[in-house]
């Protein structure tokens, strides 16, 4: 088990770079200061509003399919058809896969169901992975509206944050695999919340969805995004698949002012934790698994240090990527300076 | 110093591995605490044409709802904590809306992609039934033959939902000598009448009946139920083994309590 572990720690285990001057921070670069450099930057949402607009527009072409009986999108995130092609939830696919080991019933599963398994894994392999969490998951668009309420709680002083070691997720993972294949049941699907609002909105709501306002109810005022944190086996698959995916946030340490916003605004903190001063082992780097690719931190960074990237397959792999700078406009290169 | 934060992560991993243990353990034991609770006993409470045994139908449905969203008349929905069933599975409520089988090609059990409605049960009857054919007119079908009903028969007949049972014969309205007068239904539900091609309102269709069979004239399984003479203007309908538990007998039904139910099917043979 170790060397998956180091494989997925592997750049935070290289040794960091030198933190930079203040003299080669950009701002300082540019001969601002880094008041003024911040003051200029106007965040306009960009890829938050995208974001926003497109997991409504999903959620909503499931309630219209369903509503209209059209043929766009049909069925629920635990499964759905998009015009005529299947997409299956991988989670629950794999705990199929698991159960069906056991009574010898996979033969008869349907080519529908290894279709749609397939589709959904290369796509988000291509997409990155969680990129699902963020920009498809309803749960995830209510706990981030919980993010901000427990933002405002924290302000006033009511609960303080505290944050616990993500690898737990694995734990739940495997344990709900294993309870899958002992209980002969899908255990998890009737926990889940992404699938349990996902029927409420299309199929009408239910008695289910007091589980799903607990669980959110303990994500403002106990442990901060605690389901898709610590538990959610979804995202944890989508997270394996994530990390070796060629999409990604890319991070540029050149344009780095080490402000820390990006952190501060980020869903999964521990994924932008190169930002930091003289915490960064590459030159470039990109964020892995656990990154929902929801773009809040190129919003706010100042410096466009941060934007989406394609990882060259030596990265994923583990090697170091070496890469041309790019030169600001206002930038004197190097060798006219001397 | 680094040595120190490596054991504070891992204890406090470990912590939290162990909290992770517990949850699953309790969840574990109350969902398998659970699993034999969640059996099709009500009567007319019934799983889609072609659902598997209850114990295996529990771990092949993902509750993704596909097949709620492809049947024409709306007769499956998702269960709910209150419903007795397990969580988010499909069922029928033959009270409410039975199953007709309008949509001639079980498109449920062919909709769904984990098998839990087995569609190849159904395949399998519809092929057999055309080679059978073909075997009767040695390749050369005439004209008036037309193999796809054949095929739609067999496939109908192919599954049992559950099965048509007269609890108690004093409720049955032709078993009392009585007719019946007014509408055929008083829920909103849809119903394609044997031998009709299009849909209608069970509540906006006027029907009189000197002697009441309405179970009878509607059932869209030939040969399933037939009205027998019991003498002295007494009638009672009686089920054969054609009858494949759709539930239509029950929603059309005009007593209260219906005077004849749909059980589910104990003994489902599955392919």
């Amino acid at each position: 088990m170790s060397f998956i572990y180091d494989f997925i720690t592997r750049d935070k285990k290289r040794k960091p770079l030198p933190a930079k001057d203040r003299s080669n921070l950009p701002f300082a670069k540019l001969g601002f200061s880094f008041k003024e450099w911040h003051d200029s930057h106007i965040n306009t949402h960009k890829w938050r509003n995208r974001r926003w607009a497109f997991l409504i527009f999903i959620n909503v072409l499931f309630i219209v399919s369903f509503a209209f009986d059209l043929s766009i999108l049909e069925g629920s995130l635990s499964g759905s058809r998009l015009i005529g092609i299947y997409l299956m939830d991988p989670f629950n696919s794999a705990q199929e896969l698991v159960i069906d080991n056991r009574v010898g019933y996979l033969a008869i599963l349907t080519t529908n169901f290894w279709i749609g398994f397939f589709v959904i894994m290369t796509f988000y392999w291509l997409l990155g992975g969680r990129a699902f969490c963020s920009w498809v998951c309803p749960y995830h668009f209510f706990a981030e509206m919980g993010e901000k309420a427990r933002a405002y709680f924290i302000k006033k002083k009511k609960i303080r944050d505290k944050t616990y070691d993500v690898t737990v997720k694995y734990v739940f993972w495997v344990g709900f695999l294993l309870l899958a294949f002992l209980t002969k049941q899908l255990v998890f699907e009737n926990l889940n919340p992404v699938g349990i609002l996902s029927r409420s909105l299309i199929y009408g709501p239910g008695l289910a969805l007091i589980w799903v306002v607990a669980l959110l109810l303990y994500e403002v005022f106990g442990i901060k995004r605690f389901w898709c944190r610590y538990v959610c086996p979804i995202g944890t698959t989508y997270s394996i698949i994530g990390d070796v995916s060629p999409i990604g946030v890319k991070f540029d340490l050149d344009k780095c002012g080490y402000c820390t916003d990006c952190q501060d605004v980020c869903l999964v903190p521990h994924e932008l934790w190169f930002v930091k001063k003289g915490a960064a082992t590459k030159e470039v780097h990109f964020t892995g698994g656990d990154c929902t690719k929801c773009g809040l931190c190129i919003d706010v960074c100042y410096g466009e240090a941060l934007s989406f990237g394609f990882k060259a397959p030596s990265y994923i792999l583990g090697g170091e990527v070496k890469e041309e700078k790019e030169l600001h406009p206002l930038e004197v290169p190097d060798e006219e300076k001397k | 110093m680094a040595a120190k934060n490596v054991n504070i992560s891992r204890r406090q991993f470990l912590k939290a591995s162990a909290s992770a243990v517990v949850s699953l353990a309790v969840v574990g034991s109350v969902a398998y605490y659970f699993k034999d609770k969640s059996e099709v006993e009500k009567t007319g409470i019934i799983r889609p044409p072609g659902s598997r045994e209850e114990k295996e139908f529990l771990f092949a449905c993902i509750k993704c709802g596909l097949c709620v969203q492809i049947c024409p008349i709306h007769a499956i929905k998702l269960a709910d904590w209150d419903s007795g069933l397990s969580y988010g599975t499909p069922y029928i409520d033959t009270n409410v809306q039975a199953c007709d089988y309008s949509c001639d090609a079980i498109q449920c059990a062919e909709t769904c992609p984990t098998a839990a409605i087995n569609f190849q049960l159904f395949k399998n009857a519809g092929n057999k039934a055309i080679e059978d054919l073909t075997k009767k007119y040695n390749g050369n079908l005439p004209k008036n033959v037309n193999p796809f009903k054949v095929q739609i028969i067999a496939m109908k007949n192919a599954d049992r939902m559950g099965v048509a049972k007269i609890p108690d014969s004093k409720q049955c309205l032709a078993y009392q000598g009585n007719g019946y007068h007014g509408k055929l239904g008083k829920t909103h539900s849809l119903l394609r009448p044997p031998g009709k091609t299009e849909r209608l309102y069970i509540d906006e269709v006027d029907v009189n009946k000197e002697i009441c069979d309405l179970c009878v004239a509607y059932c869209p399984i030939e040969g399933a139920i037939k009205l027998k003479d019991l003498g002295d203007k007494k009638f009672l309908p009686e089920i054969t083994d054609a009858c494949v538990g759709c539930g239509v007998c029950q929603m059309l039904c005009p007593t209260d309590p219906k005077a004849i139910v749909v059980e589910p099917f104990k003994e489902l043979v599955n392919a």
